[in-house]
């Protein structure tokens, strides 16, 4: 054997064993992140009293911070971040764009505006047309604020995707016309707002900053069934992605049916931001930083990038939730906000770091 | 034996791009396409790999009509090598197993493996399988990109000008191999090449294409001053040393 071709034996033995140290630290990093996640509050516990409340066997108030404030949240940390890192995945693979974003068909504008006609046009209810925000006190649903923007967000979605049907589906098309939707929804949002009450007005804002604080057990077995179903079904479907990677002929005459999996994938990565969106608001850029992360790290392979993916959103939104809990002093800042504020920086740096490759 | 009777197709109405094109392939040959640009060779290719569904006319490989034979089907009988190749952040046997995909389907198996491994031995790739594909040259992607065709073990291989983004040196390298891999295997081979000095010593069977139609076919003879300015519009003079064509262009 050649002299070069062995030291390029060693390169990919090497680049193997690195590999398989940061699949392993990102499971340690994640387990642990979800002990300093249960583990971090205002109520100050010691490590011993959590994991007696774990047990449920500490005080009736520490069982229960633990057991109905503190285990639903991080479980829907886990969920929704593993489910919205995987979507952005899945959408830039899609759309053969690194900008998508679970949000790039306009599911998250879509599911402000629905959430804001609620809070705003139905006083927090379905359809309590006529009433306004000072009888909201009474018939405030989150469920119904809920339902309602999970509803616009899959109509947009929807709306997208038959438009680019007279386009053939093709990539461009689909994210030109989601900003365009999105775009929409904006607007119809700012009008709503404009002629809200002052009530109203604070409701929708605040409906709209993600906070992993409003996950109960039901909507975390909602996301929980969405997500799970959803990220096995990409699973499935990993090498038909690595395929799209060599482009669209290439994946067609391989025998993929390129229309039908970027519309069914887009479909279902647009459900996951629904859900998700509906229950906890709006969480950015974990769509995006995440699958830079992990493709960055262990390249593009979809076997591996759509488990590692899902991995890096729990630990990214468990981070975001411990600190938005730790560092205002007992406040717990908006999940959403943290996710922003670590991912843009990350996002300046990736776009002025970008190697040309040949 | 791989035959196109009458083959026509147009994306707009009165805009034909294809006009009647008729072609046949022996199995084992390589045919060559050559044309201006727009003459619609990408079109044809089009067609035939099933990208777009041709307007009329028949596509038949062994006597059986490929228009329609399932997706999957027609992905294991022809096998494609585009020129603008991407692959992605993959490693080489993991992009070269992409094109076994219709053999698979949803996880590859260890057949499919050891095909990829085979194909992977016989192009000299295997020292670099785990390598990431966008660290290679371009002579090595391009192999990559046959490897990736021949790992789905088609009887018959497009290449879209596959040597357009290359060196002198690479192009040959890759006409070499194909050239290799038609004889060995007893693939038919249909390519378009811009290089008509390259494809006289390449090919078996010429095409020249002009208008959405054939305008020429037969062996290296039918190459010459006439049919070259018939079909490009340029006037260029062939010569022959020791066997081996050659042609300037100019007047």
């Amino acid at each position: 054997m050649k002299n070069t071709e062995l030291s390029t034996i060693q390169d990919i033995k090497r680049a193997r064993t690195r590999k398989t140290v940061i699949i392993c630290a990102l499971f340690v990093l994640t387990v642990f992140m979800v002990f300093v996640c249960l583990f971090v509050g205002s109520s100050k516990m010691s490590i011993e009293e959590c994991f007696k409340a774990l047990a449920g066997k500490s005080t009736n108030a520490n069982n229960r911070i633990m057991l109905y404030i503190r285990l639903p949240r991080v479980i829907a940390a886990i969920v929704a971040g593993a489910g919205l890192a995987v979507a952005g995945l899945i959408m830039q693979t899609n759309l053969g764009n690194v900008m998508a974003s679970p949000s790039t068909l306009g599911v998250s504008n879509a599911a402000v505006f629905g959430a804001n006609l609620s809070i705003i046009g139905f006083a927090g209810g379905f359809l309590t047309m006529g009433k306004n925000m000072a009888d909201a006190v009474n018939t405030f649903n989150p469920f119904a604020v809920s339902a309602v923007a999970f509803v616009f967000s899959v109509a947009s979605t929807l709306l997208v995707l038959a438009l680019c049907r007279l386009r053939n589906f093709s990539p461009n098309t689909i994210v030109l016309a989601g900003i365009a939707i999105g775009a929409i929804w904006t607007a119809g949002t700012t009008i709503l707002q404009f002629f809200a009450t002052d009530v109203g007005l604070s409701a929708a804002v605040i409906w709209s900053f993600g906070d992993l604080g409003r996950a109960t057990f039901t909507q975390d077995y909602i996301m929980i069934g969405v997500v799970g179903a959803s990220l096995v079904t990409f699973f499935c479907l990993s090498w038909r992605y690595n395929a799209m990677l060599g482009g669209d002929n290439v994946a067609k005459t391989v025998g993929v049916n390129v229309s039908a999996l970027r519309v069914a994938s887009l479909l279902i990565a647009s459900l996951i931001t629904s859900v998700c969106v509906s229950f906890l608001g709006i969480i950015g850029f974990v769509g995006i930083i995440c699958p830079h992360i992990v493709k960055k790290l262990l390249g593009h392979n979809h076997v591996v990038s759509i488990p590692m993916t899902a991995l890096v959103g729990s630990l990214l939104l468990l981070i975001a939730d411990t600190l938005s809990r730790s560092i205002a002093g007992g406040t717990a800042l908006p999940v959403g906000a943290i996710t922003s504020l670590l991912g843009a920086p990350f996002f300046l740096v990736m776009l002025f770091s970008k190697k040309e490759r040949a | 034996m791989f035959e196109i009777r009458d083959l026509r197709f147009a994306y707009k109405k009165n805009a034909p791009v294809l006009n009647g094109v008729n072609m046949s392939l022996k199995d084992g040959e390589i045919g060559v396409l050559l044309g201006r640009n727009g003459a619609g060779k990408s079109t044809l290719f089009k067609c035939v790999l099933g990208i777009q569904k041709a307007g009329s006319g028949e596509m038949l490989f062994d006597g059986e009509n490929i228009a329609k034979l399932s997706r999957i089907e027609r992905a294991k009988l022809i096998s494609y090598v585009p020129q603008e190749i991407s692959f992605g952040d993959l490693t080489v046997f993991d992009s070269v197993l992409t094109g076994r995909l219709s053999h698979f389907g949803l996880v590859a198996g260890k057949a499919d493996r050891e095909v990829v491994a085979r194909t992977l031995e016989q192009l000299e790739l295997a020292h670099i399988e785990g390598k990431n594909v966008n660290e290679l040259s371009g002579g090595e992607r391009q192999k990559v990109a046959i490897a990736r065709a021949l790992a789905a073990e088609p009887k018959m291989l497009v290449f879209d000008e596959p040597t357009g983004n290359l060196d002198i040196q690479n192009e040959q390298l890759i006409l070499t191999l194909a050239k290799k891999i038609a004889s060995e295997k007893n693939i038919t081979i249909l390519i378009a090449i811009h290089n008509i000095g390259f494809a006289m010593e390449f090919g078996d069977k010429f095409f020249m294409m002009k208008n959405g139609e054939i305008k020429h076919t037969g062996g290296v003879e039918i190459i010459n001053e006439q049919t070259i300015d018939d079909v490009f519009g340029v006037k260029a003079k062939i010569f022959d040393v020791e066997g081996h064509k050659g042609i300037v262009f100019g007047g």
